[in-house]
């Protein structure tokens, strides 16, 4: 390596302050005397200045009130663990991978042999069912996860189940009409709108026209009812028409699907 | 950090306080996604809150908290996309300025910036913006990346190596 590039390494540390007083002196002597180091210089210094004064957008105000709501939802659940959570490390610890799989096998063990008794159709039923419970109970307690990702996780864990109760239903719907994050919500709404064989599901869709204030989820509502042939919806969507400053967009579309749906 | 460890929360909110902008800059820097930049900044607030007990006494708060920061990044697999969000969408929303006062070549140059930045590899672009924190010296980055601190030195200089030449490529100079 000869002297410039041993010096032209050390260019960076030199512009951002980060060479020993000794370091800095000798490659200043260096570059009093070697032009092309100084040309180097320049443009090292140009790369790192452009990269330094790079401004990102300011954070949105709503980041300090969900950081405030997380913290206090974290303080509050250290200090009195819920039952269910504790139930939930208890059975997770990972000392007890080993007792599940035995406790698997013997499960399909005694499903076996029920099944030769031919009892085997009820108790698998039985089993699924537990799967199913369990999947459920996951998909509740996840929705509750601080992190947007997950709860949109959650809700997609519905596709799964194989039949959806009440609690399911409500869940969904709480995060429909309360979650902060618009995609968590608009993810919801598709499970939700794959469930519109359930009449409360369709009442809760229409009653939900009314609290929806972001122009995506409004669409997308417009476009379930539509899918749905839900005339039940008619009445609100005349109601939102009616809305001061609703989107432009919005009001075309729910004008387009009160047409369709008379 | 060491109270938030023995069990004062609360203190959570002044370091939140503190460092939430520079975060929130880094991760949208490296991802130029608003509002998954929120949702990450968010995630390493949680993390640090709920592994607490891993901070150690005497090391640098910056350094874990852009060592978890980084972590996040990857779990969420994200790549640089600098034609995600035009960057005339976020004009009126950069810190400090207003679309007035940031004028046609600002936003040129800081569009050419991103084109280059884009070219680099994930390792360099990431090295560059952390070299670009004040509150972060070789101690922290070497700890960040998990390499040694001459290491950190080297791949710095190579990051800027390689960016002047993208800059060199693409014309991009002084007052370009």
């Amino acid at each position: 390596m000869n002297d410039c590039e041993e010096y032209r390494e050390r260019l960076a540390d030199w512009h951002m302050g980060r060479l020993d007083a000794a370091a800095a002196a000798g490659l200043e002597r260096h570059l009093n005397n070697c032009a092309d180091c100084r040309e180097a210089l320049a443009a090292t210094a140009f790369v790192l200045d452009s990269i330094n004064n790079l401004q990102a957008p300011e954070p949105p105000a709503n980041m300090k009130v969900d950081f405030r709501a997380m913290l206090d939802d974290f303080k509050a659940k250290e200090k009195k663990p819920v039952f269910r959570d504790r139930v939930w490390s208890w059975l997770l610890q990972p000392r007890l991978p080993l007792a599940y799989g035995l406790i698997i096998l013997l499960c399909i063990g005694g499903a076996y042999l029920l099944g030769r008794s031919n009892k085997q159709g009820h108790e698998i039923q039985e089993l699924h069912a537990g799967v199913q419970e369990q999947k459920q109970t996951m998909m509740l307690a996840m929705l509750d996860n601080p992190l947007a990702s997950e709860r949109i996780k959650a809700v997609s864990y519905t596709n799964d189940l194989k039949k959806v109760d009440d609690k399911v239903i409500d869940a969904l719907f709480t995060t429909l009409n309360n979650d902060p994050n618009v995609n968590v919500r608009l993810s919801a709404l598709e499970a939700l709108a794959a469930l519109g064989n359930h009449p409360e599901v369709r009442t809760g869709l229409i009653k939900s026209i009314s609290t929806q204030d972001s122009p995506v989820i409004q669409l997308a509502i417009a476009d379930v009812m539509l899918k749905l042939q839900e005339k039940g919806s008619i009445s609100p969507f005349k109601q939102l028409l009616k809305q001061r400053g609703l989107d432009e967009n919005v009001r075309d579309k729910v004008k387009q699907t009160i047409t369709k749906l008379i | 950090m060491l109270q938030v460890k023995a069990g004062d929360l609360e203190r959570m909110s002044l370091l939140f306080q503190r460092h939430h902008r520079a975060l929130f800059g880094f991760l949208f820097h490296l991802t130029q996604r608003r509002e998954a930049s929120e949702d990450m900044v968010q995630t390493v607030f949680y993390r640090m809150l709920k592994y607490r007990n891993s901070f150690t006494e005497g090391s640098s708060f910056s350094g874990w908290m852009y060592h978890i920061a980084r972590n996040v990044l990857k779990d969420q697999k994200f790549g640089f996309d600098n034609k995600y969000d035009p960057i005339d969408a976020l004009e009126d929303k950069i810190a400090g300025s207003t679309s007035a006062d940031d004028s046609l070549e600002k936003k040129q140059s800081r569009q050419q910036l991103y084109d280059a930045l884009a070219m680099l590899s994930e390792g360099d672009r990431e090295i560059l913006m952390l070299n670009r924190m004040k509150e972060l010296n070789y101690p922290e980055i070497s700890e960040i990346m998990g390499i040694s601190q001459g290491a950190a030195r080297v791949r710095v200089s190579r990051a800027v190596e390689e960016l002047k030449k993208i800059f060199i490529k693409k014309g991009i100079k002084k007052d370009s």
